[in-house]
C-alpha cells in the first residue's frame, strides 16, 4: 500500500466496533460538533471533515489506550485545533453562519409570529455578533452541551475565566435582545 | 440582587458547589427580580442554542444545490469502485465494433467537401482510436476471482465535491476472522495515469 492512499470515509460504528463508548459519543457528539464548527465559520463539508477526523483520532487514542476520562471535551478540543488549523476557513468565521438574516424556526406560525420571531433573530445575530471572540466560542461550546471546565480544556483557559465569560457573555445578550 | 445576581447564570448551568447553589436557590425564591433575570438569561440561552441551529440549517440547504455538479464524479467513481470488485462480473468481453460503422457520415461530408473544394480547402476531423480505447482497458482490468462482494454506494463515502472528475480508487479490504472489516483503504488513481514500472 502506497503512502498516497486516503483513509475511507466510513461509518464511524463500523471503526469502532471494539469501543462501544465511541460509538455512543458519535451518536450524541456528532450533530453538537457539526453544529459547533459551522457556527465557528466552518463549511459543512468542512465541518464533516474535521468530525470524521477528530472521531478516528479518538478512535486510534482508545485502540492505542489512551486515557477514556472526559472524552466529550478530547472530542471538542481536537474538532476545535483542527477547524483552527484550517486558518483560511476559520477567518471567515461570523461572516456567515452567524449573518442577521438567518431564518427562525417557528412552529404553528402564523405570519405576525414569523415577522415577530425573525425580527428578534435579527437582533440576536447582530448582539452575537457585538460580542468578544471568547465569548463566542464559549457559548457556542456550552450550547454543545459542554462543562465549564471541560470548555476550559478545549480553549486553555481556567474553568473560573470560563464562568465569568460565559456570564458575561449571557447578560450581554439578554440585555440587548430583552431590553 | 446583591452578590447572587453575579453567578446567576453558574446556577441555571449547575455549575455551581453545592452549598453555594442552594444559597442562590433561597435568594432567588424571594427575589422576584432575580427570578426576572434568571427567566430571561433562560429565555437568550434557548435562542441561542435555537440561532445556532438556524445557521446550521441555513448552511445545509446551502449546500444542497452543490450536490448536482458532483454527482456524476460521485456516481462515476462508486462505478468505478464497483467494477474493481467484481470486475469479472460486470466487465464482459470487450465488444469491438469495426470503425467502418461511424464511415457514413464521413462520407457524407467527404463528399460535400468535394463539391465545394473550389472554394473551401478540405477540413479534416480528427477521430479517437475507440477501439484502440477499448482494448487498453481490457488489458488494464486483470479480473481476478473477488473473495467477499460489497457494494459501497459513493455517499455514503465521499462528502459532496471530495471526488473530483477523472479520479477513481483502487480498494484494499483486509477481513477479520469474524467476518469484520479491519481495515479498508482507497487509493487514489487519475484517469488515463498508470504508475510507470521501476526503472532499472
Amino acid at each position: 500500500m502506497s503512502d498516497d492512499s486516503v483513509p475511507l470515509m466510513f461509518p464511524f460504528s463500523r471503526l469502532a466496533t471494539d469501543s462501544s463508548e465511541a460509538t455512543v459519543l458519535y451518536g450524541e457528539l456528532r450533530k453538537p460538533l457539526l453544529r459547533y464548527l459551522v457556527c465557528l465559520g466552518l463549511s459543512p463539508d468542512e465541518a464533516q471533515d474535521v468530525v470524521q477526523d477528530a472521531f478516528l483520532s479518538l478512535h486510534q487514542h482508545l485502540t492505542a489506550g489512551g486515557s477514556q476520562e472526559n472524552l466529550r471535551g478530547w472530542l471538542f478540543r481536537v474538532a476545535h485545533n483542527q477547524a483552527r488549523n484550517r486558518q483560511s476557513s476559520y477567518d471567515r468565521r461570523y461572516g456567515v453562519p452567524l449573518e442577521a438574516d438567518i431564518d427562525p424556526v417557528v412552529e404553528e406560525a402564523t405570519p405576525e409570529r414569523v415577522v415577530l420571531e425573525k425580527e428578534k433573530f435579527r437582533e440576536l445575530g447582530k448582539a452575537i455578533r457585538l460580542l468578544t471572540e471568547s465569548e463566542r466560542e464559549c457559548l457556542l461550546l456550552r450550547a454543545g452541551g459542554l462543562r465549564y471546565r471541560e470548555i476550559g480544556e478545549v480553549m486553555g483557559i481556567p474553568t473560573s475565566t470560563v464562568a465569568d465569560t460565559v456570564e458575561r457573555a449571557i447578560k450581554n445578550l439578554a440585555e440587548k435582545c430583552n431590553g | 440582587m446583591g452578590e447572587h445576581a453575579e453567578r446567576l447564570v453558574a446556577w441555571l448551568d449547575h455549575e455551581l458547589a453545592e452549598n453555594e447553589a442552594a444559597a442562590v436557590e433561597r435568594h432567588v425564591q424571594g427575589c422576584a427580580e432575580c427570578q426576572s433575570e434568571v427567566e430571561d438569561y433562560q429565555r437568550v440561552s434557548r435562542a441561542f442554542d435555537a440561532y445556532c441551529e438556524a445557521a446550521m440549517s441555513r448552511q445545509a440547504r446551502r449546500r444542497v444545490p452543490r450536490w448536482i455538479p458532483v454527482m456524476s464524479g460521485a456516481a462515476a467513481a462508486a462505478a468505478v469502485v464497483l467494477l474493481l470488485m467484481f470486475p469479472r462480473a460486470t466487465m464482459g468481453p470487450p465488444q469491438l465494433h469495426p470503425p467502418a460503422a461511424t464511415v457514413p457520415t464521413a462520407v457524407v461530408s467527404e463528399s460535400r467537401s468535394a463539391e465545394t473544394n473550389a472554394t473551401k480547402p478540405i477540413k479534416r476531423i480528427r477521430r479517437r482510436p475507440a477501439v484502440a480505447l477499448v482494448q487498453t482497458q481490457a488489458t488494464i482490468w486483470t479480473p481476478t476471482e473477488p473473495a467477499i462482494q460489497i457494494a459501497i454506494p459513493a455517499e455514503a463515502m465521499f462528502p459532496p465535491g471530495a471526488v473530483p472528475e477523472g479520479v477513481s480508487f483502487n480498494a484494499d479490504l483486509s477481513i477479520g476472522a469474524d467476518g469484520s472489516v479491519q481495515r479498508l483503504r482507497l487509493q487514489p488513481r487519475l484517469a488515463g495515469f498508470e504508475r510507470r514500472p521501476n526503472q532499472p
